[in-house]
């Protein structure tokens, strides 16, 4: 029998039974069109994380002091140290002898040769972050840590900014950051130019301002270099506006921040509530690790008591891509099992199918019809109607796209989706469609022309 | 010549321990151009003997030719061609394909034989023509009565050009008019040449043919 004919028979079977068919494919559908969802999605959340780090290098390092487990014991045990830290606590000031034996025994395995440098910061009693990372910090590890491109040191909190066009003194993020801050993080200046190490040196009292704050205070971003604001009751020049990133670094939004040099930042804005940390960039990604241990090394010996928080930003891309391409695995899995339950679907009805036409496969096999026409006539048939049902899915799916981004969820639409769509229906189709197929055309002529 | 030569065929049914002998050793020799009926009560094994006639059924022994094809040695693949170029079917029910207009259902033969559409339609128009139904080509069956039912399942056995018309109790389900005209047909298309085996348990209808045997017990009896 020639395919054009048995294309055409398969199209009449079809349409003598519209309605059928379209109930057997709505598996199909729900299925291609939580695939394209699916894809959709993923690669949406891909493109979150991937936006996420954008004004991450790769080779950046985060370091801050961290809040241990055993710190906040500490606190709770009314300011005894506990010791817990692998570098011991000999030195830390205000150490009462610790409760714990366990604690106490390790003390031995700290015996840094400096320390003691936290004890000019003092010990607040309840206050976890005893320890606060300063400039000399940074000096420490550029002289000591190789393969650094960058490193800054950070803190943010919020000043009474007045100037521009503001009616009253507002309160604006300020985030005291050093010259090389502006490469750690990709930020790009729009207008003027970012600090430079003599601003940092000399405490310069200038700033540069996040796209969104250089509207708010002087109406245009472009009005702002060159005029003076006013911090906390002193003057500092715009030397330059930054781009409009749209994200947020280590909490601080760029856009609606004001920059100043740290070491201005640190005498004349800062209080003694802040949090430095240290961001640093390694020359290249392999040797992030290094400059972690590196790093950890030269503030443990500055802080034989602290613990630290070290954070590679290569490391938390990895992480968060990972868990990306989890609920991308995770959600392909769910469409797999809908592809699974449309081809039984699928399946059921056409044995039905096969049952009902039993008389006319009969027929079919006394005027002549081989063995591999009826198979090939059933399993077209369920190629169809899957392929009718991939179709409808995979536009139902791009249809429902803006529907779902209604939840605030980012969907994407990938073209690729459609066609793994169509290609996984077709291939359901004809895997389920199989069974039945054969089993129809396996029958005698005489038992199915008797059938009835 | 020859159209069917059987020599000696034997067909058992097996069930559990039982087995019974539905054919017993039946020889039976068609010639071109005969009007043969096989006359017989229901169980004697007369359907048995049309589905080995029909190659729709194998048989335990024996010897059958068919148009100079030996039949007895053919597989599954080799009947159903037999069937597809040798064998007119015209069944009691018509067995027409519900969802298939009638030009169609007569093409079918010829489709499955790898015919283009254009031949086997031209094919079909004429055998419809014959048979004095192509104003109702594009009908489908159930807009059909009986005996047009039957002419366009008479036009498809014909639409090959077979070696035989083998005809299942052809007026069975028509009323006796429609059955007398069924029949006055056969007759005609006999005299234009076409060999032709009726399989029937009514004699009245068996008298019509040119040539009557008997089967009891799965035994010819003239």
């Amino acid at each position: 029998m020639r395919i054009s004919e048995l294309l055409r028979m398969v199209f009449i079977n079809i349409m003598s039974n519209k309605s059928k068919c379209a109930l057997t494919s709505l598996g199909i559908v729900v299925g291609s069109a939580t695939i394209v969802l699916v894809i959709g999605i993923g690669q949406g959340g891909k493109l979150d994380v991937a936006e996420q780090f954008k004004n991450l290098n790769a080779g950046a390092v985060e370091v801050s002091v961290g809040q241990s487990a055993d710190t906040m014991m500490e606190n709770m045990m009314g300011g005894a140290p506990f010791g817990g830290m692998p570098n011991g606590s000999q030195n830390r000031p205000g150490g009462q002898g610790s409760p714990s034996g366990m604690g106490s025994q390790r003390q031995s395995s700290g015996g840094q040769s400096r320390g003691g440098r936290s004890g000019g910061m003092g010990f607040q009693g309840g206050r976890s972050s005893a320890v606060k990372l300063t400039e000399d910090d940074v000096s420490d590890i550029i002289s000591v840590v190789p393969n650094i491109e960058s490193i800054s040191i950070v803190a943010d909190g919020t000043a009474a900014v007045d100037g521009g066009e503001l009616e009253e003194e507002t309160e604006f993020t300020v985030a005291g950051v050093m010259s090389d801050y502006c490469d750690i993080t990709n930020l790009s200046v729009q207008y003027g130019s970012f600090f430079t190490e003599d601003d940092d040196l000399d405490r310069s009292k200038v700033c540069v301002l996040g796209y969104k704050t250089a509207q708010n205070i002087f109406g245009a971003a472009y009005l702002a270099v060159g005029e003076f604001i006013s911090v906390e009751g002193k003057n500092y020049e715009v030397i330059g506006v930054l781009s409009s990133m749209g994200s947020v670094l280590s909490g601080i939004s760029p856009d609606e921040a004001v920059y100043i040099p740290y070491s201005t930042a640190a005498k004349y804005i800062f209080g003694s509530n802040i949090s430095p940390k240290i961001t640093a960039v390694a020359g290249d990604v392999s040797y992030v690790e290094d400059v972690v241990a590196d790093i950890q090394t030269v503030l443990t010996q500055n802080y034989p008591n602290a613990v630290f928080t070290v954070t590679d930003a290569g490391s938390e891309m990895q992480a968060a891509q990972r868990s990306a391409d989890t609920l991308q695995t995770l959600l392909i899995a769910v469409a797999s099992i809908v592809f699974i339950v449309g081809g039984i679907g699928i399946m059921n009805v056409l044995f039905v199918t096969v049952k009902e036409r039993t008389a006319e496969i009969g027929l079919l096999k006394a005027l002549g019809s081989k063995r591999t026409v009826i198979l090939m006539e059933f399993l077209l048939e369920a190629a169809m109607i899957a392929l009718f049902g991939g179709v409808i899915g995979v536009g139902a799916g791009y249809a429902l796209i803006p529907v779902v981004e209604l939840t605030g969820t980012r969907v994407v639409a990938v073209s690729a989706a459609g066609i793994l769509s169509l290609g996984f229906a077709l291939i359901t189709g004809t895997v389920f469609g199989f069974y039945p197929a054969y089993k129809a055309s396996r029958l005698t002529p005489i038992e199915a022309l008797n059938e009835n | 010549m020859e159209v069917i030569s059987m020599k000696d065929i034997r067909k058992s049914y097996h069930m559990g321990e039982n087995t019974l002998e539905v054919l017993k050793g039946i020889s039976l020799t068609v010639n071109e151009g005969e009007f043969l009926a096989v006359l017989g009560p229901s169980g004697s094994g007369k359907s048995t003997l049309m589905n080995v006639i029909g190659c729709m059924d194998g048989f335990d022994s024996g010897e059958y030719i068919l148009s100079g094809n030996a039949v007895h040695d053919m597989d599954d693949g080799e009947l159903t061609d037999i069937r597809n170029r040798y064998i007119g079917f015209i069944f009691q029910r018509y067995h027409l394909i519900p969802k298939y207009n009638v030009l169609r259902n007569v093409m079918m033969p010829l489709l499955l034989r790898g015919a283009s559409s254009s031949d086997a339609e031209e094919a079909a128009r004429e055998k419809l023509d014959r048979l004095g139904m192509s104003d109702r080509i594009y009908h489908k069956p159930n807009e059909l009565s009986g005996g047009q039912q039957q002419r366009v399942a008479i036009a498809r056995a014909l639409v090959g050009g077979p070696a035989i018309l083998l005809a299942d109790e052809p007026t069975g389900a028509l009323d006796s008019v429609t059955g007398k005209e069924v029949l006055k047909l056969f007759c005609e298309l006999n005299e234009e040449g076409n060999t032709i085996v009726m399989i029937t348990h009514d004699m009245n209808v068996a008298s019509n043919a040119k040539r009557i045997i008997r089967i009891t017990d799965g035994e010819l009896t003239d």
